[in-house]
């Protein structure tokens, strides 16, 4: 436990730190993300070996205390997001296409790893709605580092998450009113299917799906993540939206009752399809790089959202793998593809999608990583990507009434196909003679690549981990 | 041999072509030497390799090397019988082409780009060849998509990116079946190695509707890249790709993949008597009779000789499939023999086009009047290639039709030979003017254009060597084929065992 609680504190105490320090920024935020993903990583350890731990925060007994509860689920989340800060740190210290080099970002992107790592280890409604607060005001922060052409997206950003947040803490009140308790653990002895709780539930749902854009809500992500600066867009694709996505998991598989649960399991498979075919629908169509990419995370949540709603509604404990493979398997890939989609944008300087017209030959590396992170999204074998694919596919196999949701896969698979190889294909295409402001950045082409490699690695682990997957999930859930 | 050496042999041969491959990306343009011995290193170490176990393989030893992947699937690589033939058609072709190929593109630009995703591709074609089940089949299936698509843009030209972009909407389609079709069966039962007479018998009763489904999912996944009708429409087009990928794609890598996969789902997946019980083998049956007829009748309205020579392709394919719907041990041996028959005649009559195409510029058939003066060697190689494909004796292609036509006597299905008589005329249609344009009608005043490749005297300095005698090889060796095919060493032979093996007989 206690190097869980240094995984969040270490970034909170570099971010307050550094609002005093204001120099050497880049240094030590990568050394604390480090440090970070080593307490992680070690918590992780303690706890696929020791068990699940619980804190209760300022020594009181529950109810009444905040409970922090440190699962193997929640150890993997805290390494992961620690990787991926420190990632995207030396991304945003070393590329020289980085607009977040001398910017508020280093303070914010530590709160903001600070924050997401207080969410996973968190079961309690209350501190959640504090997290998602606190997220949700960062993250639009660091969408307003774009400058003045990023403020529309970042105060519409800005409105809808106070709204979700509203949403949220309404359900929070009403469940409060009626159960008297905030823990999940506690809620889920006593909850019963009775109407405050579903319209509770459903609040809670409205605002978490809005914050995690989740489909039909999604609308705000496009121009957030697009505009972003491209280490925030990767840090809010990989990380931010999976936070919500978290409780509204740990919400319906263990508070809420089961036929509440079934019914809006249902609603939430058939928004998931939905999202995977307008999210794919968008990326197909839409002529600019960065909006591509955040089109695509939109189509991809869907898989997750169908691998949740799926689950609720036919209790199949698989499912769990099948999201939190995902998870691992989205971050990853996503966080390469906008590292590489921002790198290209910035070397061939337009936003556009047709200025990647031969980028094999211009920018031959990041193209690579984008499209070894496209392969991944798509679901190639034997790809992260492609193990949450299968994972989600064997219960929809296994029954003849549960075919049509694999036409929903089908699709979602083919769509996220189209949009990956329109850049492709672009990019095969012969390049035209470069401008005299071309100056590559070879380094930070690499680094975009060691996302994607990753997520291809998970292959090397993948029956081991979908194994240690099925147990830790079980036990949780 | 020792069983450590055994079991890394499947993954040595697919990385003699893997490495070189992926050396070759980080190479310079200019280092045309390097890339070249790189490029026949892997070449013949292959070779070395694949006959060794070719040796292993009939002296019934076995390869087999495998790596956890999924609960229930794991990664596996062995040789057997069936995949060797192919391992070895496709080392061997791999050869000629990649010859070939250095030879067609001297002075061509992003040739570093070009070599690499060749050597990728054949990885790919050896991978799937010697893939233990359908995990790893599938794979290998859709790295081989993605190794061929630059190749098939690397003109770079709007055609080639138009055809690019319809080869990948076709194979990345077919790719998804067969990804849904390999999840369905696996959620039934895992996905256990192949065996001959197939793993899918104790569930027939239980899961008639998952494994019908199952098959039409994989078969329509599989047709695409067998250019099946109709999943065919990505082959034409895509013969705007350079001579030698051409030649691969219709010969060696992305067709035959289809087919063999066909080959590996009937025999080793579903097996005989599980396919007459689902009542599978008449709808692929006529599935393979409709695309042969289509397919010589397109080729015949063709004015391109290179598009002539892909409509061919469509039609010949399916004899292979033809030959395993039949699901008798005579019909079957026709369509594994054919497998690699089709290959060499194939591929011979690419390197053919691309030699007119290059050296003089022709590329349409009305310009191929007196041919053979200025460019004997060629044009006598296309001659044996067409002339197979018609199915005259001695060349390999009679052995084919003679045991697809004997095998469906044997399992009665008589409409068979009508099938395949009348398709016997249409290829004698389409092939027959261009081999009588180029020997006996007059040559032009002057060729569309003269490279002067090699000097441009007609014989061994027709064209450039690296053009000329990959051909003049492989034309050899289709003859030799069908000559020798009574002996021991001929694809026949061979073909006959893996049918004993599968067959049990």
């Amino acid at each position: 436990m206690n190097l869980a609680l240094l995984s969040m504190l270490l970034p909170l105490a570099t971010a307050l730190l550094l609002l005093a320090l204001r120099s050497r920024s880049a240094l030590l935020v990568i050394l604390s993300s480090a440090l970070a993903l080593g307490a992680g990583s070690g918590a992780l350890f303690q706890v696929v070996d020791g068990g699940s731990e619980t804190l209760l925060l300022g020594g009181w007994d529950s109810p009444l205390a905040i409970r922090f509860h440190l699962t193997p689920v929640t150890g993997m989340l805290l390494a992961f997001t620690a990787l991926i800060h420190f990632l995207v740190a030396i991304y945003a210290a070393r590329s020289r296409h980085s607009q977040t080099r001398h910017s508020d970002y280093w303070p914010l992107s530590c709160l903001l790893h600070g924050s997401l790592a207080a969410l996973w280890l968190s079961r309690d409604l209350f501190n959640w709605y504090v997290t998602l607060e606190l997220l949700g005001l960062i993250s639009v922060a660091l969408v307003a580092l774009a400058g003045p052409k990023a403020y529309r997206a970042a105060l519409r950003y800005l409105l809808l998450s106070l709204m979700a947040s509203l949403c949220y803490l309404l359900g929070v009140a009403l469940l409060y009113g009626q159960y008297g308790v905030l823990d999940v653990g506690l809620l889920a002895e006593v909850t019963q299917a009775d109407h405050t709780t579903s319209a509770a539930l459903m609040l809670m749902t409205l605002g978490l799906m809005l914050k995690a854009a989740l489909w039909p809500l999604h609308l705000w992500l496009p121009p957030a993540h697009a505009g972003a600066p491209t280490a925030v867009s990767a840090l809010l694709s990989a990380l931010v939206v999976k936070g919500p996505l978290f409780i509204l998991w740990l919400l319906w598989s263990q508070a809420a009752p089961a036929e509440i649960g079934q019914q809006a399991g249902f609603l939430m498979a058939v928004a998931g399809v939905l999202a995977l075919l307008s999210g794919g629908w968008s990326a197909m169509r839409t002529p600019y790089i960065k909006t591509l990419v955040a089109y695509s995370t939109v189509a991809q949540l869907g898989y997750a959202l169908m691998a949740l709603g799926l689950l609720l509604f036919w209790q199949i404990p698989e499912l769990h793998v099948a999201l939190w493979l995902f998870v691992l398997a989205h971050g990853l890939a996503k966080l390469s593809m906008f590292l590489a989609a921002g790198e290209m944008q910035a070397t061939l300087g337009s936003r556009r999608l047709t200025s990647l017209k031969g980028a094999t030959q211009t920018v031959p590396v990041a193209m690579f990583a984008f499209a070894v992170a496209g392969g991944s999204l798509i679901g190639l074998p034997p790809s992260g990507g492609f193990l949450a694919k299968w994972v989600l596919l064997q219960p929809l196999f296994l029954e003849p009434s549960h075919w049509p949701w694999a036409v929903g896969v089908l699709l979602g698979t083919l769509a996220s196909a189209v949009y990956v190889f329109r850049v492709v294909s672009l990019a095969f295409d012969r390049a035209e003679p470069m401008g005299p402001n071309y100056r590559p950045d070879r380094f930070a082409q690499w680094l975009t690549m060691l996302p994607a490699l990753l997520v291809w690695g998970m292959a090397l682990v993948s029956e081991p981990l979908i194994e240690w997957l099925t147990g830790v999930t079980r036990v949780s859930a | 041999m020792n069983p450590t050496i055994a079991a890394m042999l499947p993954p040595a041969i697919v990385l003699t072509s893997l490495i070189p491959g992926l050396l070759i990306f980080a190479l310079r343009e200019d280092q045309y030497r390097l890339r070249t011995q790189l490029n026949m290193a892997g070449v013949f170490l292959k070779l070395a390799l694949v006959g060794l176990m070719l040796y292993g393989v009939n002296q019934g030893l076995s390869f087999r090397f495998a790596l956890p992947f999924l609960p229930g699937g794991e990664l596996i690589l062995h040789a057997d019988a069936m995949s060797l033939q192919f391992v070895a058609l496709s080392s061997v072709l791999w050869l000629a082409t990649t010859i070939y190929a250095i030879g067609y593109l001297e002075g061509a630009p992003l040739r570093s780009r070009f070599f690499g995703y060749f050597s990728l591709c054949v990885s790919a074609t050896v991978g799937l060849a010697l893939a233990g089940n359908l995990v790893t089949f599938l794979l290998f299936y859709e790295l081989l998509t993605l190794a061929t698509f630059p190749l098939v843009v690397h003109r770079g030209t709007a055609g080639a990116m138009r055809a690019g972009r319809i080869y990948l909407a076709y194979t990345l389609g077919g790719g998804t079946l067969l990804l849904m079709g390999v999840a369905l069966l696996h959620a039934l039962t895992g996905s256990p190695e192949f065996v001959p007479g197939g793993y899918l018998a104790p569930l027939v009763d239980s899961h008639r509707a998952g494994l019908i489904l199952a098959f039409v999912l994989l078969v329509a996944g599989l047709g695409v890249k067998a250019a099946l009708i109709p999943m065919h429409g990505w082959l034409p087009t895509a013969m705007v790709a350079p001579a030698p990928v051409s030649a691969l794609l219709h010969a060696v890598a992305v067709v035959k993949a289809g087919a063999f996969g066909i080959m590996r789902v009937v025999y080793d997946v579903y097996g005989v008597e599980p396919m007459q019980l689902l009542q599978l083998t008449q709808p692929l049956l006529w599935l393979a009779a409709a695309t042969i007829m289509y397919g010589s009748i397109k080729a015949l309205q063709q004015q391109e000789l290179k598009k002539r020579l892909a409509y061919s392709t469509v039609s010949q394919v399916s004899y292979i499939t033809l030959g395993v719907a039949l699901l008798g041990p005579v019909a079957a041996v026709g369509g594994m023999v054919h497998l690699v028959h089709q290959g060499l005649m194939k591929i011979t009559l690419f390197f053919c086009a691309g030699n007119f195409a290059e050296t003089l510029h022709v590329h349409r058939i009305r310009q191929m009047n007196g041919l053979g003066k200025r460019m004997p060697f060629t044009m006598a190689a296309f001659t044996v290639g067409a002339l197979g494909m018609i199915g005259v004796p001695p060349i390999a292609g009679f052995i084919s039709k003679w045991y697809l036509g004997s095998g469906a006597l044997e399992v009665d299905q008589g409409w068979v030979i009508v099938i395949l008589v009348i398709a016997g005329l249409l290829n004698a249609a389409y092939f027959l003017p261009l081999v009588y344009r180029g020997w006996f009608m007059r040559a032009p005043e002057t060729w569309p254009g003269d490279a002067k490749l090699g000097g441009g005297i007609p014989g061994r300095r027709e064209t450039h060597w690296m053009l000329l005698w990959p051909t003049v090889f492989t034309a050899v060796l289709s003859l030799l084929a069908g000559i020798l095919a009574g002996t021991d060493l001929s694809p026949l032979a061979w073909a006959q065992l893996i049918v004993q093996r599968e067959f049990g007989l």
